[in-house]
């Protein structure tokens, strides 16, 4: 089909009234609308599965379509191997959001406008990672900052519209650097697309290519969380419904990631590449990648809120990803660092819904209270210690593989670049921390002695959700090649 | 050809209108029991009469543009011309009359449902809307300093019988404070205009902008300078001459807070860029661009740190107007084809949104919500009117897919174009600021706890013109495209300036 990228973004956005009226009726049908919403999207996207693996197709897939012009903007969609498996993974993660809310979220009210939030969130969340247009892109990237202040503030625990506020003015602050480096990069080359504008600035002055590089860089590491810009992550994950905690610390800090791939380093960073600022920039990505995994797996081994642990070995986990992408442009490191973005987020997202299952089933958050719910609550613990083990890099789980691939390409810098050793070193032991954490944490809630006689297992459609993504988990881990596959067919060199 | 006539229609048609205004509505009021249907008819006469003359001269401005694009026609003839008014036509002057029309028809319709037809005065607060729309028209067309003066005070101190029109005393207190400061504002003007007719022996801006190239020695230049420009930057509200605006606006009944936003405020950021940007065109006549960096980035820091400090919910948005003028002028600044596109936009989009906002928070003050604290869950209780706020509120904060972003991203690229990479980081951190205290609002809106739970009725005629604008927003925020087409042969025209 000609249009099939434009219609991933179409039916969500059509289907919103839909949802709306329907969760006034019947909230469960609004949520399997908002499931089969993401189930057509994944079947769309994966229509374009051959055009992509195709060695042949030069451009891969590309859409595009008149916008404004007068502003050197293109609606331009286009997927390859990158896009495709974030867009792929994050509709995944809706949909089991979707599923899991049908019995998580209840008891609250007014879910019709909850899924229809939820709804909006994923054109947004699907859109960053298909547009080539960097206006496009900006609006994609600010159309997921609404509705995930609404969902965090309306639904979720203690006070939540502080956590929500904390979350907006942290990221659209992090967003209007991006803006600047946007305006800048049309200033330059007077056009937004990705590639274009990435040949147009190879001749463009030096010194103003690193400024607007600072500032698209930071801009989008507020986004993913990097420390010290990461204030905003611990209580917005810990306070916004399950559901939404997988999303954000799945693929929304993803798309602050993906966005320093594809933008920073992909358009950007080729002009001064060649220079020793190139070199000092990404030797600062992989600093800072290092701080952030120490400090998010330090803080997540003492800390004792069910929810906060998560969100603290999610800051720990970007840390990894930015260590990758510092690698750039090395294949095996970013096929790595990708993968792991979609590791990361099954994995994690697993995780935060089974914490959030454990939260509805006891009404706790403190994982000191807990002990040995093994035993009555056995889904719930297995994908526990299932998504636990991942993030903790065990064999067979989906994390190790990408933390493997990301060593791999490490070690090969190190060939070429003295100052790797350290870094790379420090980051193995980070990983040991990370297992450290996800041990303590499975320990505490769901081995021991008894503390809690009433719990009980989660109902149907929890269960079922966290079914599905342990398989996934498992299966990622040990068959990563699908998504590899789709990877590898990108190069940056 | 465009005459004299296809000109001054709209102006004349709307100044006639407006003193037919008070018989017919006086008419309309003995028949009690088709009032509302007869007077929706009478202001639709004249306001698609009005753009239709409009319309007119539009499309024969298109016809002969390529050939060309500024026209100047004037009152007399050809030994007179000296001392006659004149008009000029061009891409920038026919975009701001569409735009004055449009705004202005949507304002005055919550104005008709806003203000009690049955009350004495009414018919005259609906004249006086007519003229002054006529003369903000007359203004945009005007060829001369001369002629925009004129046009340009009348407008002004006409908006002061739309603040007083409740006659409360704090409205009287405001409105005194207004007449003060554009009298003070129109003898800076006065006094600067008769140096420029001293030095230069004209006031026509073609005329004006040749003289003053030519002009040797530029100190009289500066001092004509400085009076204009602070008298235009009074009316403006510019910072620090800002202190009328948040009292006048609060003061006001909201439709004409509404009205005065979109219509005036954006009327004198038009002045200020005919003014500035055609006539003291830096750096050929005087390099002003540094110090109106200044101001500008003044303005958007005090009117912001301003805004976060209000509990008043109108009084938020007056301060919000504040800013407004602040990245106005970092548009105005950039002297950049960009820049102008920007400021173009800003005029519609600025005005949408604070007449959108200025309209909801009249729906909200009737019911006797005031303060933040007031506001507190009235998402709940009135959606519709909350969804609106909340939509102008996000447009403020430049989060697309609203238009406010659109106009801003213009703003501040143009600001790095000009190399005023400094002013476009001040820009967008005094934004962040801005997105801080919208939020606080939306917060108090729908995460506080209201303080009843009762559901309040929303008035559906003023929800109508609301929710126009709404959509507006919404259509130019991801399709922007439509408005830029039209604004995008001005950027042709600029370098072809004399």
């Amino acid at each position: 089909m000609q249009n099939t990228l434009l219609l991933t973004l179409l039916l969500p956005t059509l289907a919103v009234p839909a949802v709306y009226l329907t969760g006034k009726k019947s909230t469960k049908a609004a949520a399997i609308l908002v499931a089969l919403i993401a189930l057509a999207d994944i079947a769309l996207f994966s229509t374009t599965v051959p055009i992509v693996l195709d060695p042949a197709a030069e451009y891969k897939y590309v859409e595009s379509y008149y916008w404004i012009p007068v502003l050197g903007s293109s609606f331009t969609l286009f997927v390859d191997g990158i896009s495709l498996s974030m867009a792929i993974i994050t509709l995944i993660l809706i949909f089991i959001g979707a599923l899991f809310s049908v019995d998580y979220m209840q008891e609250k009210k007014g879910l019709a406008e909850y899924y229809a939030l939820l709804t909006l969130l994923s054109i947004g969340l699907v859109g960053v990672f298909i547009t080539r247009n960097l206006m496009l892109f900006y609006f994609c990237w600010e159309l997921m900052l609404v509705p995930t202040y609404f969902i965090i503030g309306g639904w979720g625990y203690e006070e939540p519209y502080r956590a929500a506020f904390k979350f907006f003015i942290f990221t659209h602050a992090g967003a209007v650097f991006v803006l600047l480096g946007i305006g800048a990069i049309f200033m330059v080359t007077g056009n937004l697309d990705m590639f274009e504008a990435q040949k147009a600035l190879i001749t463009a002055q030096p010194d103003l290519v690193r400024w607007i590089l600072l500032s698209l860089t930071v801009g989008f590491a507020v986004k993913m969380a990097v420390v010290p810009v990461h204030m905003w992550l611990p209580d917005a994950h810990s306070e916004a419904p399950a559901p939404m905690s997988a999303l954000l610390s799945g693929v929304i800090i993803g798309a602050g990631a993906y966005a320093i791939l594809r933008v920073s380093l992909g358009t950007v960073f080729p002009a001064i590449m060649a220079t020793d600022l190139g070199n000092q920039f990404l030797h600062g990505l992989a600093v800072f990648g290092v701080i952030s995994a120490f400090f998010g797996s330090l803080i997540a081994l003492v800390e004792n809120d069910i929810k906060r642990v998560i969100a603290y070995s999610s800051i720990a986990h970007m840390g990894y990803v930015l260590f990758g992408l510092s690698l750039f442009p090395f294949q095996e490191a970013m096929a790595g660092t990708v993968l792991h973005l979609v590791n990361h987020a099954v994995s994690k997202g697993l995780l935060f819904l089974s914490a959030g299952a454990v939260m509805r089933q006891l009404g706790i958050r403190d994982i000191r209270e807990m002990g040995g719910l093994a035993g009555q609550m056995p889904v719930t613990a297995t994908s526990s210690t299932t998504s636990a083990l991942s993030i903790g890099g065990v064999p067979p789980f989906a994390c190790f593989i990408s933390e493997f691939l990301i060593f791999v390409g490490a070690f090969q810098t190190i060939n070429n670049d003295n100052f790797y050793l350290l870094p790379t070193a420090l980051m193995l032991v980070a990983t040991v921390l990370s297992l450290a954490y996800a041990l303590r944490y499975i320990r505490h809630i769901f081995l021991g002695p008894k503390k809690l006689e009433e719990a009980k297992e989660v109902p149907f459609y929890m269960k079922s959700a966290m079914i599905i993504l342990v398989v996934l988990v498992i299966v990622l881990g040990i068959w990563p090649t699908f998504f590899l596959h789709l990877i590898t067919t990108v190069s940056f060199v | 050809m465009i005459e004299i006539l296809d000109v001054s229609l709209p102006i004349i048609g709307f100044v006639l209108f407006s003193l037919l205004t008070i018989p017919v509505v006086n008419a309309i009021r003995k028949r009690k029991n088709k009032m509302a249907v007869l007077v929706l008819g009478w202001f639709s006469t004249v306001f698609i009469t009005a753009a239709v003359t409009v319309a007119n001269l539009a499309i024969k401005y298109y016809e002969q543009m390529s050939s060309q694009p500024f026209i100047n026609i004037s009152l007399a003839g050809e030994p007179f011309t000296i001392f006659s008014s004149i008009f000029m036509i061009d891409a920038v002057s026919i975009y701001m009359a569409v735009i004055f029309i449009i705004v202005g028809a949507v304002t005055f319709l919550y104005s008709i449902f806003y203000i009690n037809l049955r009350e004495r005065p009414s018919e005259r607060y609906y004249s006086v809307m007519l003229i002054i729309i006529g003369c903000i028209i007359g203004a945009a067309f005007s060829g001369d300093l001369l002629t925009l003066f004129i046009f340009w005070e009348a407008s002004a101190a006409g908006s002061s019988f739309l603040m007083v029109y409740q006659k409360t005393s704090r409205s009287l207190h405001a409105t005194l404070k207004y007449l003060v400061m554009i009298i003070i504002a129109s003898a800076f003007i006065v006094y600067g205009l008769s140096i420029v007719y001293g030095i230069t022996g004209t006031l026509n801006f073609w005329a004006v902008k040749q003289a003053l190239i030519a002009l040797e020695d530029r100190h009289l230049l500066l001092i004509a300078f400085i009076f204009i420009a602070s008298g235009y930057a009074i009316e403006a509200a510019v910072v620090p001459f800002h202190m009328w605006l948040p009292d006048a606006y609060t003061a006001a009944p909201a439709s004409s807070s509404a009205f005065l936003s979109a219509l005036i405020d954006q009327g004198s950021y038009y002045v200020l860029l005919r003014v500035f940007i055609y006539i003291l065109t830096p750096p050929t006549v005087l390099e002003w661009t540094v110090m109106l960096a200044f101001f500008s980035a003044l303005t958007m820091i005090v009117g912001n740190l301003l805004a976060l400090a209000q509990n008043n919910v109108k009084r938020l948005i007056a301060n919000v107007c504040i800013a407004d003028v602040g990245y106005n002028l970092v548009a105005i600044t950039s002297v950049t084809p960009l820049g102008i596109m920007g400021n173009l936009y800003f005029f519609l989009i600025g005005g949408i949104t604070t007449a959108l906002s200025f309209m909801t928070v009249g729906i909200l003050n009737r019911r006797g919500f005031e303060t933040l604290d007031d506001f507190s869950g009235i998402g709940r209780r009135m959606p519709f009117t909350s969804l609106a706020l909340l939509l102008g509120a996000f447009s403020f904060a430049g989060v697309p897919p609203l238009a406010g972003f659109i106009a801003k991203y213009l703003v501040f690229t143009a600001a790095i174009e000009a190399n005023l990479s400094w002013l476009a980081v001040i820009g967008v951190l005094t934004s962040v600021i801005q997105a801080a205290y919208l939020l606080r609002l939306i917060n108090y809106m729908y995460a506080k706890i209201p303080h009843e739970e009762t559901k309040i009725q929303e008035p559906k005629k003023l929800l109508a013109p609301i929710f126009i604008l709404v959509a507006a927003i919404i259509v130019l925020g991801i399709y922007p495209t439509i408005i830029l087409n039209l604004i995008e042969p001005i950027i042709h025209q600029l370098p072809f300036i004399p």
